[in-house]
């Protein structure tokens, strides 16, 4: 292409704006040292902090950093590889893996349903400017329903469905609460992406006598791909909040959600176990981080890239 | 048959509303094969919405319009003729050659059929090796190209254009202007081309529309017989210069009708 002598009065080609690798490992290199630095800082904490904590200004907001409130980092990574408990062989690391596993799924689940019902809210919103006033309102009102309320309710009208010998499953609850705070922003991402296109570029499609739904594949979605990223990341981490917080609420058992509860409760005898549910639960968060991440580089690979300085 | 014919058109926005706007009365036009047609005024007089009537983009409040003989909205969806912008308007997730089988897609035509009219359409517009680049890796200039290749792709004989220089500098300009004219005799493509600019209007068209706003209307009809086959020696001979003077006093004149302004002497 560079041999290419552009005709005059025009620019040559922009060197193609690949994303280059280093910057990648850099990223990589950032989140190491970030995990570092809060080792540093907690480690650090616990070494100078008063033990049984502290007041400043007369507020009682210093922790305690004896070991039985913040246990040392390498106790907490030594209690990943101790058993359960003393009636089992099986280890720490085995069953919080095992419930983030378990919490994956649901969340995943969540996750796409709700990915699907926003897309489609937004789709018949953009296709009938009465239905986005009809609608909008509305999802903006569901989302300050608290989901600790939600949640019995969800099992309880979930406990009531029975479709042709089908029954609602227990876990299904917790999905829907992932689907439920998933769908929304993705609705509204996606609502201001497919409205996103230039007036010129709708002329452009009905000058080709484009029916409706094929401006909506060939111009429209491709246009609120940018929209739908930022949404997807707002969505994934609506679907992990929504899948924990009703795991703990309706009790459901087998979740990284029961165990954060479950673990908790041993606090005072077994401090360090606790910290290995949290972090499990961390780890199911950043689990879908990458999932739509990988969705970024893939949807966003072709696109004008905006220089990262 | 004629390319286009408009007749008795009125367009009314908001009709019978405060906010009511006569944007076009009484319009009377008709196109010729082969003709390449500058609508020209001052903004806001109605010539955007008249090239967006005749493409079928709106429908007139009175009056008929008539694309190669057919309703304008039978030529709509027959793809009779193309259509550029201001803006090149490139969707910037296809490819070069992916933007200019857009209509091709929309026909139906298969995949072999449109990659080989999209090189051929590449190599008219003197882009032949841009096909797998992505928009955003062109110049404003080489885009306005792939927007021209866009609208001709399907080969219509009718090209609408409403300011598609109005946002490239000069010198780009009427390089454009020249590879436009090129390209029309060439494919035979009848053109309806909006601008502001007297030269541009003057350089390209074989007939100069003058309008005047409030409400929109056609006041002059000018020729401008500088044959075809112009070249940048045209814009220096005294013919030129003469029809410039001519389109500029026709502005003028329908300046006594209605306030003129924006229009570029340029
Ligand atoms: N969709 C619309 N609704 C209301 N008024 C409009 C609309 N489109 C254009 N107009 C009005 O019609 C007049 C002509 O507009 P336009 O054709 O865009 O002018 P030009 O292209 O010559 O600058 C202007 O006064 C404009 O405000
Ligand atoms: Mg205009």
């Amino acid at each position: 292409m560079s041999s290419v002598t552009a005709p005059p009065g025009t620019a040559p080609p922009a060197a193609r704006a690949a994303r280059p690798l280093w910057r990648r490992a850099r990223r990589v290199l950032m989140f190491v040292l970030s995990m570092a630095l809060i080792a540093a800082v907690w480690e650090g904490y616990k070494a100078v902090g008063p033990q049984n904590g502290g007041d400043v200004l007369g507020w009682k907001i210093l922790p305690r950093a004896k070991d039985s409130i913040m246990p040392h980092i390498s106790d907490i990574y030594s209690r990943f590889g101790d058993p359960i408990n003393r009636a089992s062989d099986e280890t720490v690391l085995s069953v919080v893996l095992k419930g983030v596993w378990f919490s994956f799924r649901l969340v995943l689940a969540g996750f796409a349903m709700g990915l699907v019902a926003g897309v489609l809210l937004a789709v018949l919103m953009t296709r009938l400017r009465v239905a986005e006033r009809a609608i909008l309102p509305y999802l903006v009102i569901s989302q300050t329903v608290p989901l600790i309320a939600l949640a019995p309710l969800v099992a309880t009208w979930g406990g009531k469905v029975e479709i042709a010998g089908w029954e609602w499953p227990r876990w299904l609850t917790a999905s829907v609460l992932g689907a439920f705070l998933t769908f929304f922003p993705i609705a509204v991402g996606t609502l201001r992406g497919l409205q996103s296109p230039h007036p010129s570029a709708l002329e452009l499609m009905d000058s080709l006598a484009s029916p409706w739904h094929r401006t909506l594949f060939k111009l429209r979605f491709p246009a609120a791909v940018p929209y739908l990223v930022p949404a997807l990341k707002l969505g994934a981490a609506g679907a992990v909040i929504g899948v924990v917080v009703s795991e703990i609420s309706t009790g459901l058992r087998g979740g990284i959600g029961r165990l954060v509860t479950e673990f908790g409760q041993k606090a005072t005898s077994d401090p360090a176990i606790v910290y290995t549910a949290v972090i499990g639960a961390s780890v199911l968060g950043l689990a879908m981080a990458c999932l739509v991440a990988l969705a970024d580089a893939l949807f966003m690979r072709n696109r004008p890239k905006e220089t990262e300085a | 048959m004629s390319a286009v014919e408009v007749t008795g058109v009125d367009k009314i926005f908001n009709a019978g509303k405060v906010a009511q706007v006569d944007a076009l009365v009484g319009i009377d036009l008709v196109v010729e094969p082969g003709e390449f047609v500058s609508l020209i005024g001052p903004s806001g007089c109605g010539k955007s919405t008249l090239l967006r009537l005749i493409a079928n983009l709106t429908e007139p409040s009175a009056g008929s319009i008539t694309v190669n003989g057919k309703p304008a909205k039978q030529s709509r969806l027959d793809q009779d003729y193309g259509m550029a912008f201001q803006q090149a308007g490139l969707f910037e997730w296809r490819t070069v050659a992916k933007n200019i089988e857009l209509p091709l897609e929309l026909k139906g035509w298969d995949r072999a059929k449109r990659r080989a009219r999209a090189r051929e359409m590449l190599q008219l517009v003197k882009l032949p090796d841009f096909a797998d680049h992505m928009p955003w890796q062109l110049s404003g200039g080489m885009q306005q190209r792939v927007a021209i290749a866009r609208a001709l792709a399907a080969h219509p004989p009718l090209l609408l254009m409403d300011e598609p220089f109005g946002a490239l500098d000069e010198m780009t300009r009427e390089h454009m202007q020249a590879e436009l004219l090129r390209i029309c005799a060439q494919t035979n493509t009848t053109v309806i081309f909006v601008t502001h600019s007297i030269p541009e209007a003057v350089y390209l068209s074989t007939r100069v529309v003058v309008m005047s706003p409030r409400p929109g209307r056609i006041t002059d009809v000018i020729h401008v017989p500088l044959g075809a086959g112009r070249d940048d020696e045209t814009r220096e001979t005294g013919g030129f210069f003469e029809k410039i003077t001519e389109v500029r006093e026709a502005l003028r004149g329908a300046e006594l009708g209605g306030g003129v302004r924006g229009v570029e002497d340029r």
